[in-house]
């Protein structure tokens, strides 16, 4: 198996990275200028706009777990679940500082960032999980 | 986990990426299999004990 299995599968990978944030700039902007006043399907329909190309990144990824190897498996594995870690615990840190007043932190700007940094997490543990076995 | 699978290699006059094609793993695996970074699944040992044609333990030993 050669990097060419797993190269189209890295390549939809970015490309569903820069869609995603491609099309979160698109519509926070007309949610916040154009359609301010458009009817709440409208709204709602464009709001959801970037979860198309992140469930594209989602297949993406799986795909690329699939077409790798036993070990690549296994970096991935570990990879996820050190992404999980440190994200769950970030996330704990800060709602308990929040909950003592420490920071203030809006709900709706801690939600909209859990899933990307869930996966800049994975990409960051992929790589230094990878280094462990080169 | 000790193993020979680079003598064994090098006896034959493959590279790594070449085993690596013969095995349908990645470069990466074989390399780790040869610094002993990682131990293959018994799957795989038996893939390399077939390609080499020999015993599974005439290529992988354990730690004394």
């Amino acid at each position: 198996m050669s990097t060419l299995r797993t190269a189209p599968h890295l390549r939809d990978c970015f490309l569903a990275a820069l869609g995603y944030v491609a099309t979160t700039w698109v519509c926070i902007g007309l949610l916040r200028h154009a359609l301010v006043d458009a009817p709440t399907v409208l709204r709602a329909a464009i709001a959801l706009l970037p979860v198309v190309p992140i469930v594209l990144a989602t297949r993406a990824v799986v795909r690329l777990v699939r077409a790798g190897d036993e070990l690549q498996r296994r970096i991935d594995l570990e990879a996820l679940v050190i992404a999980g870690v440190v994200v769950g615990l970030a996330c704990l840190t800060a709602s308990l500082l929040e909950a003592a007043d420490v920071i203030e932190l809006s709900a709706r700007q801690a939600l909209i960032w859990i899933f990307p940094a869930q996966w800049i997490a994975y990409v960051l543990a992929r790589a230094w999980t990878r280094r462990r076995y080169a | 986990m000790n193993n020979r699978v680079r003598e064994l290699r090098a006896g034959r006059g493959w590279s790594q990426a070449e085993l690596a094609d013969r095995l349908s793993v990645s470069r990466q695996t074989v390399n780790a299999i040869e610094t002993g970074k990682y131990d293959p699944s018994l799957p795989l040992a038996f893939a390399l004990a077939r390609l080499f044609d020999l015993a599974i333990e005439a290529i992988f030993t354990p730690d004394p």
